[in-house]
């Protein structure tokens, strides 16, 4: 009887798997009612408007070099001291002087226009006190006197690459370069153009009563569409580098001379451009350096919460006019959810996944459409969650890339919300 | 009267049983799932022990743990209790499309015994209607100006379960009579899915939620000893409207059947029995059909003639039915089974194992049904 009792409940315990679900052949043997699907435009985003002055340029991870037909924008930097002295023995206290010999400096190409012909990077000398108040009218002087140096990075392209383990050994990868001496690095996997220029003193001079402070300009050139970004100091590795060639006497009975180097990240790093950013005015605006922001705000209706999920949410924004930059320039606009409203100083919520984003070229002006699906439906579910989003360039205060859109101040062209819903299942009906 | 100690076995059944029956699954009280009853109010169960349905539901009608007939408990003279689980396998060909379902239940559980006198009561619960099934579609709907396919997934699980509450008695030696209260309860947990094709601008939409089933009705019944060897019964039951809630409102209400039956059971000496049993239930009047071509409700009829040869303590049984059931397209699509098992008693008769095993072919407008149904029954009496 045990054996009997055993194989019952092993049976039972067995059989507990379900499998009950089937192709079902519609309307017969299917459930009463079905799952719907509606399409819907809703016109409610409210009190929407533009703010200024969130990032400055300087802070920026880029900075823009441009030579266009609408727009000329140029990168600026300044270094910092280096001692004009050291002590040519660990131990000892007297101090030498140094003699600097050279020096060389490192840009990165983060992007560039790769239509463009005889691209040419040229340096010119600024004032080293050149900082965030210098605009494009106050340096542009600066930009009109002889280069210290260029570089043709077409050419440089060009050019074969040398391959010698030598080479390798001392610049971690093959280069290309040309008879002035100008290097260049594709570096890594993002495809950034290191271009290394070397300075003698002629082209540089090291002034000891500034302790080797001085300030560059970079204004760039090519046959059309001249555009690229130079990484800036906050895109940590990218950043301008200037490292400089020195010796010393190290007074023993010898006199032996020593060679030395010492590497200078920039003090403060920015760009002009020019013409300037037009005000705010009642459109939203989004881009530009110092970095400008859209504020949304949506009235969700009480039937998306209730009665529908949202599966696909789209906002709709018109230009009012295509923005300015070279043909493969882009901007980039990301829409972020905002925790609690305080207007412009609205809190940003971090969750990536959450945002939009949506890319733009120049002479972009069909509607821009962002995909915002994930936030709607948060805000659906969440009824307390404050309902806006802002709207920002990414990576901001990188370009002078700026573009305007029409506000609900403009009802024919106004900011839309464009949703595709599931009605609710009717639950029940046999 | 002697009362016999209960022994290590006896107990033994007993925690068997007080285990299947502590861990019991919610929501998993019904009888057989079918296709033929999505689209109406269900599948209705069969209100049957192992024993009888071993035997096609023939015994039903005598059987005081087949939750048929009140009048057959007065044949309870000791407080007992069984329990019934069925697993199927189910093969459906619905229009050329083949698909295997797998499912396990527990149709009925009686517990019974005499009160005072000649009175005994008994309650307990089975499957009025089942309601689990799950039914995958694809198509490709127009999107935003492009043919986008989709995948919908609508599952429920759940039942209406008959909580029954009955007495009998004997006023005569040849004549049992019966009634019950029935109180129809349950609930059906719904998940309807949509998945789009184009999973990266469309998300996975999923609505759930819990319909919760009420009703009630009663039962009369009589069994009669014609002779010492042959018996007859009959039933009649009413049950109110089905009320399906949804968070507190109401979204549908549907008539239940009124149903009645018979059956007649023959000793043909000491080890066989021959019994047979017919029902009809009104379920036309529950009125589901519809305009887009739903099924619509139809009055059923169904019969069953089985046989138990040998020992009472280990019988061998089989038997057929036939009949129709209430909800298809056009005719009401019919069942035809055949089954078979085996019981056992163990620990002097106060405890049996039922074992059956069913056949079952179901035919409606567009849809074939194959069913294997393993049967497992615990009778247990401390």
């Amino acid at each position: 009887m045990k054996r009997w009792l055993a194989v019952a409940v092993l049976l039972v315990m067995a059989a507990c798997t379900e499998e009950f679900t089937s192709p079902g052949v519609c309307p017969q043997f299917c459930p009463g009612g079905s799952i719907q699907v509606r399409d819907t435009v809703l016109s409610i985003i409210e009190r929407d408007s533009a703010f200024a002055g969130y990032t400055p340029r300087y802070q920026g991870g880029g900075m823009a070099a441009a030579e266009l037909p609408s727009v000329r924008s140029r990168p600026y930097f300044t270094f910092p001291t280096i001692p004009t002295r050291l002590k040519p023995i660990g131990t000892d206290t007297t101090t030498v002087p140094i003699s600097v010999d050279s020096s060389r400096l490192r840009l990165a190409i983060v992007r560039r226009e790769r239509s463009a012909t005889n691209l040419e990077l040229k340096l010119y000398q600024i004032p080293r006190t050149s900082d965030s108040t210098s605009d494009f009218a106050s340096l542009d002087t600066y930009f009109n006197a002889a280069a210290i140096d260029s570089v043709n990075v077409s050419d440089l392209l060009s050019r074969p690459p040398i391959t010698d383990t030598a080479t390798i050994h001392i610049w971690g990868d093959t280069i290309q370069t040309d008879s002035a001496g100008h290097v260049l690095v594709v570096a890594g996997t993002d495809s950034v153009l290191l271009v290394y220029f070397s300075l003698d003193t002629l082209k540089v001079p090291f002034s000891v009563p500034d302790s080797g402070q001085f300030g560059l300009g970079v204004r760039i050139s090519a046959d059309s569409n001249a555009s690229l970004s130079l990484g800036a100091n906050e895109s940590v590795s990218n950043g301008p580098v200037l490292k400089w060639f020195y010796h010393y006497t190290v007074p023993d009975s010898a006199a032996t001379v020593k060679h030395d180097s010492t590497t200078r990240s920039p003090r403060f790093d920015s760009f002009v451009f020019d013409p300037p950013t037009p005000a705010l005015d009642s459109n939203l605006a989004v881009g530009s350096a110092p970095s400008e922001r859209s504020l949304l705000r949506f009235a969700i209706p009480a039937f998306l919460r209730d009665s529908f999920d949202v599966v696909r949410a789209t906002l709709n924004l018109v230009p009012v006019a295509p923005f300015a930059g070279a043909a493969s320039d882009s901007l980039q606009i990301l829409a972020r959810p905002i925790v609690s409203d305080f207007g412009g100083k609205s809190t940003l919520s971090g969750t990536t996944g959450l945002f939009g984003h949506v890319t733009l070229h120049p002479g972009t002006t069909d509607t821009v459409t962002m995909e915002i699906t994930d936030l709607v439906r948060a805000w659906a579910q969440d009824t307390v969650s404050a309902k806006g989003l802002f709207l920002g360039q990414s990576p901001e205060a990188a370009s002078f890339t700026e573009i305007r859109f029409y506000s609900s101040r403009t009802p024919a062209f106004a900011p839309s919300l464009h949703i595709t819903y599931v009605k609710r299942f009717p639950f029940g009906q046999p | 009267m002697t009362v016999g100690r209960s022994d290590g076995r006896t107990a033994g059944v007993i925690v068997v049983a007080a285990a299947l029956l502590a861990v019991w699954p919610s929501g998993r009280l019904a009888a057989q799932d079918s296709q033929f009853g999505i689209r109406g109010l269900g599948t209705p169960g069969k209100w049957e022990s192992v024993r009888a349905r071993s035997a096609g539901g023939g015994f039903a009608p005598f059987d005081p743990f087949s939750p048929l007939m009140d009048a057959a408990l007065a044949d309870i003279r000791r407080t007992s209790a069984s329990v019934t689980s069925g697993t199927s396998w189910r093969a459906v060909d619905a229009s050329g499309t083949q698909s295997s379902l797998r499912g396990t239940r527990f149709p009925a559980i009686t517990i019974g015994g005499p009160l005072v006198g000649k009175i005994v009561i008994a309650g307990g619960f089975t499957t009025y209607l089942d309601r689990t099934f799950g039914i995958v579609t694809h198509d490709t709907i127009d999107l935003r100006g492009t043919p986008q396919p989709i995948t919908d997934d609508v599952t429920s699980d759940g039942a209406v379960t008959d909580l029954r509450f009955a007495a009998a008695m004997r006023p005569r030696r040849w004549v049992a009579l019966g009634a019950g209260i029935h109180l129809l309860t349950g609930s059906s947990r719904i998940v309807a899915t949509r998945t789009f094709a184009d999973s990266a601008n469309y998300r996975t939409s999923s609505s759930r939620d819990e319909v919760a089933y009420g009703g009630k009705g009663v039962s009369l019944s009589a069994l009669f000893e014609v002779t010492q060897d042959l018996r007859v019964a009959t039933w009649w039951r009413t049950d109110s409207r089905l009320r399906a809630d949804l968070s507190g409102r109401t979204v549908a209400d549907n008539d239940l059947p009124v149903s009645y039956g018979g059956g007649i059971l023959w000793r043909a000496g000491g080890q066989a029995v021959f019994a047979g049993s017919v029902a009809w239930h009104g379920w036309s009047t529950a009125a589901t059909g519809d305009s887009t071509g739903g099924p619509s409700a139809h009055d059923t009829f169904n019969w069953s003639a089985g046989a138990e040869l040998g020992p009472a303590t280990s019988p061998i049984r089989f038997g057929a039915r036939g009949g129709q059931l209430p909800f298809g397209v056009g005719k009401a699509p019919t069942e035809v089974g055949y089954s078979a098992g085996i019981g056992r008693s163990f620990s002097q008769g106060r405890g049996r194992l039922d074992i059956g095993l069913e056949r079952l072919q179901r035919k409606g407008t567009g849809l074939t049904e194959r069913v294997w149904t393993l049967l497992l029954g615990l009778t247990v009496r401390p």
